[in-house]
């Protein structure tokens, strides 16, 4: 599968917003999972990605667990939020 | 009152020459490798070269540690305050990583050190203080321990309204048991010392043989380095 214009443009979002200093776009496979294994990113992280969805794309996330589990599943689910919610 | 002996000790700045002694780092951006990637990102220089530091002295990770510095992450609190000013969302990463212990909190998760970690602040006095818990900690059955010292200048915006803090950091083994190679840490009370606040440069400094005893001039006492005879 191709890596769509939005898929790399959150993927260098992740590496500036997370200070990933090791980490190219190219190593972050969309179908992996972003957080703990593949590429493994920890609840810190996932507040400060979070917060950044709010101020790029004004994407206020449900406190709720379960949903947020499944947007920060990987890059295509996180993609596929993004597509359907954000606001400009 | 418990003897003290220096065991070993690492240091890191930019603003000295390292003369061949290999315990001197003075890279201006200390490698951090002893800590996984992951987790290296979260800290800034001083932070990388404390984490190297510790975890070179004590590869089993077995040791208490006690981790001084008089501004901490300058940077990082003080702008936050101004985010806040400004009606800006928080950083949860910066946030986390601006209270006095995340240096220690980060080497603590890296090296799977779990003994009692203690972070101090003194207003200038933190060697007197990192000294005072340690004979604490040492006087309480604890053999040999970890102390850090460890400071940065403050944000430019700051910079009136505090002390100039050049970047380095220091870390020692203190015990309370002679052995070759150790040298004895005589304290001795001090009432006429004045100067400036001891800084790490001056701890490393005193470690090299660079200067003379260190007086610390707000809690009256002075140390000084005698070959363990």
């Amino acid at each position: 599968m191709t890596t769509t214009a939005l898929e790399h443009e959150l993927k260098e979002m992740i590496i500036e917003t997370l200070e990933l200093e090791d980490v190219t776009p190219a190593d972050i496979d969309p179908d992996e999972p972003l957080f703990v294994e593949g590429l493994g990113l920890d609840s810190i992280d996932a507040l400060e990605l979070g917060l950044a969805l709010q101020k790029r794309y004004g994407i206020t996330l449900e406190s709720d667990a379960e949903s947020s589990r499944q947007h920060f599943a990987n890059l295509r689910s996180l993609a596929a939020l993004v597509e359907a919610r954000r606001v400009s | 009152m418990t003897e003290l002996f220096v065991e070993e000790w690492r240091g890191w700045t930019p603003h000295r020459d390292a003369a061949g002694e290999a315990r001197l780092d003075t890279s201006a951006k200390p490698a951090g490798t002893a800590i996984p990637s992951m987790l290296r990102r979260r800290l800034n220089l001083i932070g990388r070269a404390v984490c190297d530091m510790l975890i070179a002295l004590d590869p089993a990770a077995k040791l208490d540690v006690l981790h001084a510095s008089r501004h901490g992450d300058g940077e990082r609190t003080l702008e936050m305050l101004y985010a806040i000013d400004a009606g800006e969302p928080l950083s949860p990463a910066r946030f986390g990583l601006s209270v006095h212990n995340a240096i220690i909190g980060v080497y603590s998760i890296a090296s799977g050190n779990r003994r009692s970690q203690q972070a101090v602040a003194a207003s200038g006095a933190e060697w007197a203080a990192l000294m005072a818990e340690a004979q604490g900690y040492l006087s309480d059955g604890t053999e040999r321990l970890l102390v850090v010292f460890g400071d940065q200048p403050v944000p430019a915006r700051f910079a009136d309204f505090a002390p100039h803090t050049p970047a380095a950091a220091v870390a020692l083994v203190l015990s309370t048991t002679p052995a070759p190679g150790t040298r004895r840490l005589a304290v001795s009370a001090a009432p006429e010392a004045d100067g400036e606040a001891l800084q790490p440069l001056d701890v490393i400094d005193w470690l090299m043989q660079r200067r003379g005893p260190l007086s610390c001039p707000l809690a009256g006492r002075t140390w000084t380095l005698a070959p363990d005879a």
